[in-house]
């Protein structure tokens, strides 16, 4: 099948095309596509150009998250670390790299909020070791919330298209199931009948192994 | 008690408000209050606005990159201007097998700064009536493949109602079969597909009349077995052909006129 022969145009050509170290631009910038293709196969020149085009969002996310400084600068560069180190991990027909970047960051967040959470435990814990008071206090809800955060994150990996976008529509973008119906062109019954099943799926998965209900 | 349609309790566990009857229901059955209780635990853990699609969009200092380049190796470096160029791009929003479809645009207008594809005309991807001229032959083949199917009982599935052998249109290596059943009157469509892989494109099933003329699609479908939920209401015997498409990811709701299987359903 020559499907992929035929491809969008690019966005927009950039007339004045710097040169930068150890690429060839040729005088048109490659499209999302093109970018996403050659990151995927391993071309360092893929990575600056992810970077160029979504690291001002990637980095906006994580300060909505903790405020700018140190946390936001440390979940942009593990993001995209770890995006190109698990590039193979990508999977262009699940959808486009900015919205798996997002997703990568989404768990750079969540893995920052428990390794926080670990910390405040563990000077409680020493502080309460001195004072011999119970450690389970009004923490251990939270640290219930942001194990589980992290656990339905790697669920959400887990599940197929189109379930995972229509969830992620739900979840992420606050749509209905009207919308997302309108939105995906998918038929509302399917919406509604995927969107029960994998809440099913994501509530089996926090009574098998959530924090929650075991602290 | 008629309990609430387990759908609805789902979409009142995202916070949607359910129809007057389950909602009038949901006030009196604590069944179902627990069901949704139950659902909305993931909801509460996963939808928080810090985990939303970003919309602010701000310009990592200098140093991000600089760490990203020490721990990959790489030798290049993005352009300054070009990151500063992205603060007003878009994350495009996460659409299933990335349909951009043309409602993204008509439905509910994309948040500034929102990536939204241009559109590829029709023409670019071949005559979208080529596959109509073939729709009868496979009729034919379908209707006698098929044979006659008597309504079997499933108990996790609901009773079959109609089946159909899906056989490749010419040139296309795949098989598959198609099953409809019932149960308290709503019918699902499953499709149990030998396909090959895509690269850039999914697979979608349609419901078509005998002319090929209208159709209906039914739902995005994989290798192996997908069960899809048919519109309520819809006449078989008025769209007897269940059709597998190869669409691209263009962001066209439409036919792409490439089909790869094709069968009769038979009552
Ligand atoms: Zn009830």
């Amino acid at each position: 099948m020559s499907l992929l022969a035929v491809r969008r145009p690019p966005l927009g050509t950039v007339a004045d095309v710097p040169t930068t170290q150890g690429s060839v631009h040729q005088g048109a910038e490659p499209d999302d596509i093109e970018v996403a293709r050659r990151f995927v196969d391993g071309d360092e020149q893929a990575l600056a150009w992810a970077y160029e085009r979504w690291a001002a969002q990637v980095h906006g996310m994580a300060v909505r998250a903790f405020g700018p400084g140190p946390d936001a600068e440390d979940v942009t560069q593990q993001t995209f670390i770890s995006a190109w180190t698990g590039r193979s991990r990508y999977r262009p027909d699940q959808g486009a790299l900015p919205a798996w970047l997002v997703g990568v960051c989404r768990h750079k967040i969540a893995d920052t909020w428990a390794k926080r959470e670990r910390q405040r435990r563990s000077t409680e814990a020493a502080t309460s070791e001195a004072r011999s008071a119970p450690t389970a206090g009004p923490g251990s809800e939270l640290a219930a919330e942001v194990a589980d955060r992290v656990l339905l994150l790697g669920e959400l990996n887990r599940i197929g298209q189109p379930q995972r976008s229509i969830i992620e529509l739900a979840f992420f973008e606050d749509l209905t199931h009207a919308q997302i119906a309108a939105r995906t062109g998918i038929p509302l019954g399917t919406v509604k009948s995927h969107i029960r099943r994998t809440l099913e799926r994501l509530r089996d998965r926090l009574e098998v192994d959530g924090a929650a209900l075991r602290s | 008690m008629q309990h609430c349609d387990p759908d609805e309790l789902a979409l009142a566990a995202l916070g949607e408000q359910p129809p007057p009857e389950c909602a009038a229901h949901l006030d009196d059955c604590a069944e179902c209050e627990r069901e949704v209780a139950s659902l909305r635990r993931s909801v509460d853990v996963l939808a928080v606005p810090a985990l939303a699609t970003p919309r602010q969009a701000v310009a990592p200092p200098p140093q991000v990159w600089a760490a990203i380049a020490a721990a990959t190796g790489v030798a290049v470096s993005p352009r300054p201007a070009e990151i500063e160029a992205g603060l007003s791009r878009g994350i495009p929003m996460p659409r299933p097998a990335q349909a951009e479809t043309a409602t993204a645009e008509t439905v509910d207008p994309e948040p500034a700064g929102s990536t939204v594809l241009p559109f590829r005309s029709r023409s670019a991807r071949g005559p979208a009536a080529r596959w109509l001229p073939l729709a009868a032959a496979v009729l034919v083949g379908g209707l006698i493949g098929a044979g006659a199917v008597a309504a079997t009982q499933d108990g996790a599935g609901g009773a079959v109602v109609a089946q159909a052998g899906l056989d490749p249109l010419p040139e296309q290596i795949a098989s598959g079969t198609a099953e409809v059943r019932e149960r308290s009157g709503v019918r699902e469509l499953q499709v149990d597909l030998d396909v090959p892989a895509l690269d850039g494109a999914y697979y979608e099933v349609w419901l078509l009349q005998a002319d090929a003329q209208r159709m209906v699609p039914v739902g995005i479908v994989q290798q192996g077995a997908t069960v899809l939920r048919l519109p309520d209401g819809i006449d078989l015997s008025a769209y007897p052909l269940v059709d597998v498409s190869v669409e691209p990811l263009d962001g066209d709701p439409t036919h792409s006129g490439v089909s790869v299987v094709r069968g009769a359903l038979s009552t």
